[in-house]
């Protein structure tokens, strides 16, 4: 008997004694009800490894399949049944490279946006001051205002929520995307700004140049000469270089467009910093031949013009941004570019474009098509 | 009573692996070594003459008599060196660089990762800019060091400095510098370039003793005189060469003369 109690003892101490080396290692977490898959991409050849996405929205491949179908369902505006249909993709056109391509956009009342379209290309690597005067800090933020705004949806985040919600499709999209069907504005907002950070162009004869797959004509090779040297055209200071291939540095320059920058919606309505006055966000090039008008009043509708405008064409006032140091009065009014220069610059330019990035056959394309 | 021992043998053996694998979820304690290293960290701002610097439409007025502002600075630093008893040490080896810019606060605060071993230290050096060796295109991918390429076509790699305002003309309109600098170029009669000029240099810091303590951070301040740059040896005058100067080497070579003194070091 004794025996035996000894034996239990020591049976009793062995599974203490395996408990314990158990208990070493940490309990694992619950199997979770449903997890989105996280999504996965390369970072093109030369682009940023430093990129911008919210610590509260990680991208999905669930999340960026919904905002996909959200970009372009004309019922984000929450006023389809009013007649007054609206998306994202309205004024963010693919064939345009997620611009409008007719300048300012024009709101479900007919009332027109203060200033043109900014395209959708790269702003995976904006660093958080988006429009034209930087005034709005993340694409969620972004999504959310443009439901607001007069003269975008002028709508409600309820009126927005109460039409995707009566769509059939969504809740299980929702679902898949965030764990469970609730439809919130947050949750609208974030998944069309997953998607919207998938929208890379990165293929365009620039970019092939970069990778050894393509040779510039002569022309394009003395157009890039021209926007990357300071006695050239000197666009690259202010729209990044062969160095910074998303083709802005993302910053705000009052570009000598104009000599009175009373009541403008620009830099300084921001930050309240007189240089500021007149400077607005010099957008990316890329696509730049998709993206017209130009400027951010639209003013010129061709890329001739804006080369005509930085050759011969700068407007002198005392808040030019330094940058602008052509601009020099009396005799300095621009690059001084002879039409064979021009011709070149453009070329250059047009190497910019991004065919695939436009490919309507795409994963950046209506997905209702 | 054999049993009885061998069993009472076998509980006290088990008794000291239970105790024994208890013990050993908690890894044994380290002993603290004695650290016998700090750390340095620059603190980078501004002065114009005996004021702090005001970016922006603040008037200033330059030794050649033009009336000027600045907009900002943007700038890199390489090769941090410290001096002790005659004896060099390059600091920040993998990843020998720093990028300043006045409108991005974090970068006016660098902690050089090295650990720096304790004691007092005779001075400091740096290049300004990168040299040839360093200076090479596409080693940065993001911004704003991106934004600082200096084009291949021109001797490739980074500008050393952007110095960006706007001077008074005589007629009275402003108008913008860039006060750039960044390799030089060498052209022929034909205007074309036929090589180019490695225009970094090193700026020794004179009383720029400091002392390193085990465990702690030393913080110096280290000042740019901007007043400086158009200040001595040269008197440079931005009517001289005009508004660009990149591609103008004899501007550049000024920029260089002149930067010997524009640092220094505030404990």
């Amino acid at each position: 008997m004794r025996i035996n109690n000894l034996v239990k003892a020591i049976l009793f101490m062995s599974i203490s004694l395996l408990l314990m080396s158990t208990s070493c290692e940490k309990d694992p977490e619950p199997d979770p009800i449903h997890e989105p898959t996280p999504y996965s991409f390369v970072i093109p050849k030369g682009f940023p490894t430093n990129f911008i996405i919210p610590e509260d929205n990680p991208m999905t491949v669930e999340g960026i399949k919904l905002g996909r179908y959200l970009y372009y369902d004309d019922r984000m505006s929450g006023k389809a049944d009013e007649g007054m249909p609206m998306s994202c993709s309205s004024c963010h056109k693919q064939e345009f490279a997620f611009e409008n391509g007719v300048g300012k956009g024009t709101g479900t009342t007919g009332e027109q946006t203060d200033n043109v379209m900014l395209p959708h290309i790269n702003l995976l690597w904006n660093p958080g001051a988006y429009l034209w005067n930087g005034s709005v800090a993340s694409i969620e933020e972004d999504v959310v205002g443009t439901v607001y705004a007069h003269n975008e949806f002028a709508s409600t985040p309820e009126k927005v929520v109460a039409a995707i919600s009566a769509v059939d499709m969504y809740p299980p999209l929702f679902e898949a995307a965030f764990g469970t069907p609730q439809i919130t504005m947050d949750r609208i907002a974030k998944a069309i700004s997953q998607f919207i950070r998938t929208q890379i162009s990165f293929n365009s004869k620039f970019d092939q140049k970069q990778r050894g797959e393509y040779q510039y004509s002569d022309a394009e090779e003395r157009g890039l000469v021209l926007f990357q040297t300071e006695e050239g055209a000197d666009c690259f200071h202010c729209h990044g270089s062969v160095g910074n291939p998303l083709f802005t540095t993302h910053l705000f320059y009052n570009n000598a467009k104009d000599d009175n920058f009373e009541g403008e919606n620009d830099r300084y309505s921001v930050t309240g910093n007189v240089i500021d006055k007149g400077a607005y966000k010099a957008t990316t090039l890329r696509n730049i031949e998709l993206t017209g008008p130009y400027m951010h009043d639209g003013r010129f509708t061709t890329l001739d013009q804006v080369i005509d405008f930085y050759s011969e064409g700068l407007v002198y006032s005392e808040y030019a941004h330094p940058l602008m140091e052509k601009l020099r009065p009396p005799y300095g009014i621009g690059a001084e570019l002879n039409p064979g220069e021009k011709a070149d610059l453009k070329a250059f330019l047009l190497t910019l474009t991004d065919y695939d990035f436009i490919d309507e056959n795409n994963e950046l394309s209506n997905p209702f098509k | 009573m054999m049993n009885l021992l061998n069993y009472k043998t076998i509980i006290l053996i088990v008794l000291a692996a239970i105790l024994s694998l208890a013990s050993s979820c908690e890894k044994d304690p380290e002993p603290d070594p004695q650290p016998t290293t700090g750390k340095l960290q620059l603190n980078f701002d501004f002065y114009n003459e005996a004021d702090p610097m005001e970016w922006g439409i603040k008037k200033y007025t330059n030794a050649a008599g033009n009336e000027y502002n600045a907009y900002y600075v943007k700038f890199f630093i390489s090769r941090l060196t410290i001096f002790k008893d005659g004896e060099a040490t390059v600091l920040n080896k993998f990843h020998n660089s720093h990028y300043v810019g006045t409108d991005v606060a974090p970068s006016l605060q660098w902690t050089i990762a090295d650990d720096i071993e304790k004691g007092g230290y005779d001075s400091l050096s740096f290049t300004f800019g990168f040299n040839d060796e360093d200076n090479e295109s596409f080693m940065f991918v993001n911004q704003p060091e991106v934004n600082m390429f200096w084009p291949e076509e021109l001797g490739g790699g980074y500008h050393a400095m952007q110095l960006d305002g706007k001077w008074r003309l005589s007629n009275d309109s402003l108008t913008g510098f860039n006060f750039h600098l960044g390799p030089g170029q060498v052209y022929n009669t034909s205007g074309d370039i036929t090589g180019f000029i490695d225009n970094s240099f090193i700026v020794s810091i004179p009383s720029s003793d400091f002392v390193i303590n085990e465990g702690n951070t030393t913080s110096l301040i280290l000042r740019m005189h901007v007043d400086k740059w158009f200040t001595s040896p040269i008197e440079y005058d931005h009517n001289t060469y005009g508004g660009s100067i990149m591609e103008i080497q004899e501007a550049m070579e000024k920029v260089v003369m002149n930067g010997w003194d524009v640092f220094s070091i505030v404990k």
